[in-house]
């Protein structure tokens, strides 16, 4: 992850952090996912509700260890890469800040395939994460990125469309079970073509701009991108979600990312928006206002003073004592 | 002088063309029967819908006391009004004002003109119902606010429309002052993101809608609209049919919170939970809408919504219209509402305005407070009838 020196800091939506907080519990409960029949009335599985997928692909598809920071700095021991330090753009944060620790979700040994220079690229942009990654200028977020994302979504399944809704970015994709036409542009979202096999809907999943990532981690693709994804049902509230991912100009051979999807079983459950264009506003231009919020811009760099106040009686050695 | 947005780009979601609007005249006569349920026996609402006419929000006053254009009238007015240049009017060549005019009419809709006279039903002189007091006053603050940040101006100075109540005098000390509400509008300042309009944040989208597409798909206790209006802004919502309270009021949402329930082939939606951030007409989170959907034969939805805020308007009032539906295989919805991922206009307008601060300061360039960039972006040759100008994009 980057490593960022001395004042020259970049900051940075946690969206991990505000994600948390989307779960909000109410006490009050509707009738929308008390009744959930297994299947449709014309016999499919029933995909209908709300649903989050309940891992850490979305900071990195593959297996890696907990980090002490979304971003971080050498620390005391230079040399040691174990030895990491949470680095300025969320130092105050304190255990909050950091990454958690993941199996991965790739299949097939856990490595994506990629071309030497695609992989130098996408060491490049793990480094520069902050600057690259989509997702923190509340760019739509792309398929299959969409699917794993830290916040629910919701399928509203029909006979010949089945409609998705993002939390995120209020981003939306209608998979297209009948015949229709292909798409007039390429898109963030792509352009998905559905079928059944089975219990399991098959996805195609074409038409992308390239501009999305996978993952925190800088995981990528390009306009090349097809994806088939199979939702399969484990149980009434459980999906097995996969995604075979091809891009030849990225990768060497397609490869496969595979999870649960879990059903969101609070009674009372409902997407609450998330309006990120307004939250990522300070982001992208905080550096053109006239008066600026942070301490002062270079060209696009934040420069930014931490200064964590602790407010009387909450000194560590009086909260001790508490 | 004056600038020209030129970001807020999502052309493709504007560039609605009156072909194919009608396509559903041409679909086979056996289309058209009684509304479908879906199998699993609700009202079916489901597919791409739009209103291919054009007709005002509000009755224009010289159509006062009529409700309904004869088929002569509609045809002499589309004649009328295919016949205005709009944006392709040209002024002084290498003006930043003509330059303006490259968003030309080919980015404009123009729509056929429709079967009544406005859209709104109720109060059955077609207009808007009076603000209240209140309204009025804050309308006042806002207006008063805006003209101060106008008064330096050439637009001012030529006493044009747009000053209407202003005086031509020297840069208010307002302009250092945010608005008295929060900014949804075009005002004349550039300090901050939050100084731009909504449309030009991407922001600009809001419930009710009256434009635009909407793809509707149904599962059993939910319908799911996608609006694909506004310059790539289009979203989405998910209706769900419940008995269930609204959200807590602590809740504020930008498109509300929705609750929907069947009576008999009418979905009817209850929203409320609105957000202080955004405005529709000057209401704000006291807005309340109930909107009824009722597919009345197999290529058309009514849709009505009672429109109610007791802050804003002395009564409740109607807006009716019928949403036609369109050919579903050749999926002209969903232009992807990606303004926000091409919105180089907004920080490079912030830029230009920095930029023109430091000239200013060096002597270089013209006072920035003389300059207007809130109220005029192009120009329009000719009036509509039915949308009271050149049917302006923005």
């Amino acid at each position: 992850m980057a490593n960022r020196t001395g004042s020259m800091i970049v900051i940075v939506i946690l969206s991990a952090v505000v994600g948390a907080g989307i779960a909000i519990a109410f006490t009050r409960s509707t009738a929308a996912q008390t009744t959930r029949p297994s299947r449709t009335p014309d016999g499919k599985p029933n995909f209908s509700g709300v649903w989050q997928a309940n891992n850490e692909a979305y900071w990195d598809l593959q297996a890696h260890e907990a980090r002490a920071g979304a971003v971080t700095q050498p620390g005391v021991y230079p040399g040691y890469e174990f030895a990491r330090a949470p680095a300025a753009p969320v130092l105050a944060l304190g255990a909050a800040a950091g990454v958690p620790g993941s199996m991965g979700v790739v299949e097939d040994g856990g490595e994506i395939p990629y071309k030497p220079e695609a992989a130098a690229m996408k060491k490049e942009n793990g480094a520069n994460w902050i600057d690259r990654d989509p997702e923190l200028k509340c760019y739509l977020p792309g398929i299959p990125r969409a699917m794993y994302m830290p916040y629910p979504f919701q399928i509203v399944q029909s006979t010949s469309k089945i409609q998705m809704a993002f939390t995120f970015a209020n981003a939306a994709r209608t998979i297209h079970l009948d015949k229709v036409e292909p798409p007039p542009d390429d898109t963030y979202m792509g352009h998905s073509v559905g079928h059944w096999e089975g219990d399991t809907l098959v996805v195609d999943v074409t038409g992308f701009n390239g501009k999305n990532w996978f993952d925190r981690a800088g995981n990528f693709h390009s306009a090349s991108l097809h994806v088939v994804e199979r939702f399969t049902p484990i149980t009434a509230d459980a999906i097995r979600y996969e995604a075979t991912i091809e891009d030849p100009e990225v990768f060497t051979r397609p490869w496969k990312i595979a999870m649960p999807l879990y059903r969101r079983l609070e009674p009372n459950v409902q997407l609450i928006e998330y309006p990120c264009i307004e939250f990522a506003e300070e982001f992208l231009y905080g550096h053109v206002r006239k008066n600026q919020l942070v301490k002062r811009w270079e060209g696009e760099t934040m420069i930014i003073d931490i200064t964590r106040k602790v407010p009387p009686g909450d000194k560590f050695f009086e909260w001790y004592r508490k | 002088m004056r600038h020209r947005l030129l970001g807020v780009i999502a052309i493709a979601a504007v560039v609605i063309v009156t072909a194919g609007l009608l396509r559903t005249a041409r679909m086979p006569a056996t289309d058209r029967g009684p509304a479908s349920k879906t199998p699993w026996g609700e009202p079916d609402l489901q597919g791409i819908w739009t209103d291919p006419y054009q007709t005002p929000l509000e009755r224009p006053a010289q159509f006062a006391g009529k409700e309904v254009f004869t088929d002569d009238e509609r045809a002499a007015l589309d004649k009328q009004r295919a016949a205005i240049p709009r944006r392709d009017q040209r002024v002084e060549r290498g003006s930043e004002r003509d330059v303006a005019g490259a968003y030309n009419a080919v980015f404009q809709s123009v729509k056929p003109t429709g079967k009544r006279t406005s859209l709104v039903v109720d109060p059955p002189d077609g207009r808007v119902p009076a603000l209240t007091q209140e309204a009025a006053a804050r309308g006042k603050t806002e207006n008063e606010y805006r003209l101060a940040l106008l008064q330096a101006t050439e637009t001012c100075k030529k006493k044009e429309a747009a000053c209407n109540g202003g005086t031509y005098l020297p840069p208010s000390p307002k302009r250092a002052e945010m608005p008295p509400f929060y900014n949804t509008g075009r005002i004349n300042r550039n300090d901050n993101p939050e100084d731009r309009s909504l449309t030009e944040r991407c922001m600009g989208a809001v419930l009710p809608d009256f434009g635009g597409y909407r793809r509707i798909v149904q599962s059993p206790g939910s319908v799911s609209i996608f609006y694909d209006t506004g310059q790539g802004q289009g979203w989405q919502r998910v209706i769900p049919v419940t008995s269930s309270p609204h959200l807590p009021t602590s809740i504020r949402e930008r498109f509300g919170d929705s609750r929907g329930h069947w009576e008999g082939n009418t979905l009817v939606v209850d929203v409320t939970n609105f957000s202080p951030k955004f405005s529709y007409r000057g209401s704000r989170e006291k807005l309340h809408l109930v909107e009824r959907w009722t597919r009345i034969d197999a290529t058309t939805i009514e849709y009505s919504v009672i429109i109610d805020d007791p802050a804003t308007w002395t009564r409740p009032w109607t807006v009716k219209q019928e949403l036609t539906r369109q050919d579903e295989q050749a999926n002209r919805i969903y232009y992807e509402p990606r303004c926000h991922e091409g919105n180089f206009g907004l920080p490079t307008m912030l830029r230009g305005a920095r930029a023109e601060e430091r000239a200013f300061a060096r002597g270089e360039g013209p006072d920035p407070a003389a300059k207007d960039t809130a109220t005029d972006f192009g120009n329009e040759g000719g009036t509509d009838a039915l949308t009271g100008n050149g049917g302006g994009i923005f």
